[in-house]
């Protein structure tokens, strides 16, 4: 085992600004990720061999990360790529995988920096290949330049159904309607509110214009019902819903499409920080179960920080200023920034977390999540994708009395699967609550157990020789 | 460069240049695949959308999250065994196997 004076899990912006602030102050820093290449699913970069031939041919995020990750490569930062933290032992002994081996790495600070995920919905036909995520279909777009449909329909809610429908346009595909799930009823009165935030403002109002110009239906207070389709997705209804996002009788629209883009909102990948044993709370609005964090981002766990969207969804301008703080406090915990240079710098990071705040709470009010969207499913809808467990299924072991989440995993194997939970568990918490007239964090959450993602077992015997 | 929106490949044709191009083999039949793309990625620009078949009930599945949770895309590759579509890059002369015999490998069936 080795041991390092920080670790950084997560290379999206709430990682890298955490490693970054950490390094220039001589914290000695290896920052692990998943993928191939730093960046995230926000700054996502497209492949090495790739190349840009026109300015504007990739998006402002992939440049500005791209800014990013130079900035972190010229600094004397451990990079491990394409490494899996598959768990968390003893509160700061990290697991880490990668394709040959796995080994334990003790971290003297650790800054968890996991990002999110799209909050998966079930409905009719939402397992259908040409049924994506909105950020998967960002990924798609962003990294690969590939569409994922010709003719697309675009539900969710949030401003990143603009950002998708953006990227749809200019890559030559049909949007033909976006499903937004929000009533945006008297936008008017956070006129104020938005002021401070005009270039979030000056952003969605070029894309709402963008949509237009192209005629694109954007219908507000509209949910996706269904997708239709055999071996593929070939059709999508949508209809009203109410302003908890249920779905309410009247008008339904069907539209002949190859893809459907689906994006209500996040869910904090908090699974490390569990593991790690801190507190957590649920927070709805911020994506799920958080943990619970002192302010300088210390989860209860002493030397463990949480930043960004996988400590609480805020999106990635509070990522990278939370990533920021983290890594100064990793630097005050570690004795390399003290007193008052500290405080200055502490004070600083803490206005411009204060600044996007308000922003953040019109968002919120917004777009506020409604819990109605989990009346899509009918019994006949698959609630785990992993292990084909249906609604109808679950819904019988709540009948015979299950009341946790984790009671209706051991009895139906639902959250059993590769992905850990992770797809079925927000909807089946709601779906208990729901049945037994408790409360979403009554419901519960599954229990995380390494491994947090499928290790191949050649590697974890390797470690065991 | 001009389309008819809502047609034809659906690798974009902006200004953008791709990896090399290289082929790999995708149930025995060659496809066309830029080299550094994921998997996923080359799939459905081939015109496959389904990667896998469930076990359970035989039904199709594809690319969902695009980032490595849901495992939904899994395909198995010779050398690698199943990995993720959508985390893995293509290079040329990959074998690529989607899943759609795991039904009647079922033992419990």
């Amino acid at each position: 085992m080795r041991t390092v004076e920080c670790a950084v899990v997560g290379g999206g912006p709430a990682g890298l600004a955490a490693a970054r602030t950490a390094a220039r102050y001589g914290v000695r820093v290896l920052l692990v990720d998943e993928n191939a290449e730093l960046g995230g699913q926000y700054y996502r970069q497209m492949p090495a061999g790739f190349r840009t031939l026109a300015p504007g041919a990739v998006g402002k995020e992939t440049l500005d990360g791209r800014r990013l990750i130079d900035e972190i490569r010229a600094l004397p930062i451990e990079v491990q790529l394409d490494s899996v933290v598959w768990g968390i032992f003893d509160q700061r002994i990290l697991a880490v995988s990668t394709r040959d081996g796995t080994e334990r790495i003790e971290a003297g600070t650790l800054v968890l920096a996991p990002g999110a995920y799209d909050r998966p919905v079930p409905f009719p036909g939402w397992t259908l290949p040409g049924v994506v995520t909105a950020g998967g279909a960002q990924n798609l777009m962003k990294a690969y330049r590939v569409l994922p449909g010709h003719r697309v329909l675009i539900a969710g809610s949030g401003p990143l159904l603009l950002v998708v429908a953006h990227y749809l346009l200019s890559g030559g595909a049909d949007v033909v309607a976006i499903a937004e799930a929000a009533p945006l009823r008297g936008l008017w009165r956070y006129a104020h509110r938005m002021l401070p935030h005009l270039n979030f403002v000056q952003q969605g109002y070029r894309y709402r214009r963008e949509i237009q110009q192209a005629g694109v239906p954007f219908l507000p207070g509209h949910v996706i019902r269904r997708a239709l389709g055999k071996d593929a997705v070939t059709g999508a209804v949508i209809g009203p819903c109410d302003d908890r996002w249920r779905p309410r009788p009247g008008s339904e629209r069907e539209f002949n499409v190859d893809a459907v883009v689906v994006g209500y909102g996040f869910v904090s990948s908090s699974e490390l920080s569990r593991l790690c044993g801190a507190a957590h709370r649920y927070e709805p609005a911020l994506g799920g179960w958080v943990p619970v964090r002192s302010r300088d981002l210390e989860t209860t766990v002493p030397g463990v920080f949480a930043a960004g969207d996988g400590a609480g969804v805020a999106g990635s301008a509070v990522a990278l200023a939370e990533g920021h703080y983290a890594g100064l406090n990793v630097a005050r915990r570690l004795g390399r920034l003290t007193g008052r240079a500290y405080a200055r710098e502490a004070n600083r990071a803490r206005g411009r977390l204060l600044h996007l705040a308000g922003f953040r709470r019109v968002m919120d009010e917004l777009y506020r999540f409604g819990p109605g969207i989990y009346m899509l499913a009918d019994d006949a809808t698959t609630l785990c994708r992993c292990e084909e467990i249906t609604v109808g299924m679950a819904t019988a072991a709540i009948r015979d009395g299950a009341s946790h989440v984790n009671e209706v995993k051991a009895w139906t194997r639902a959250g059993m699967g590769r992905c850990q939970g992770r797809m079925c568990g927000p909807a089946l918490a709601h779906l208990v609550a729901g049945a037994t007239d408790s409360s979403v964090e009554d419901a519960g959450v599954f229990s995380p157990r390494p491994p947090l993602k499928p290790v191949p077992l050649e590697v974890l015997a390797h470690e065991i020789t | 460069m001009t389309r008819v929106r809502g047609t034809g490949d659906l690798r974009m044709l902006d200004g953008v240049e791709r990896g090399r191009r290289v082929q790999i083999l995708v149930d025995g039949e060659a496809v066309e695949a830029y080299e550094g793309e994921c998997l996923a990625a080359a799939l459905l620009a081939s015109g496959r959308r389904a990667t896998r078949w469930t076990t359970r009930t035989g039904e199709p599945r594809g690319y969902f999250c695009g980032m490595g949770i849901c495992h939904d895309c899994l395909v198995r590759v010779e050398g690698h065994g199943n990995v993720r579509a959508c985390m893995t890059a293509v290079s040329g002369g990959l074998r690529v196997e989607r899943q759609r015999d795991m039904v009647e490998r079922r033992i419990d069936a």
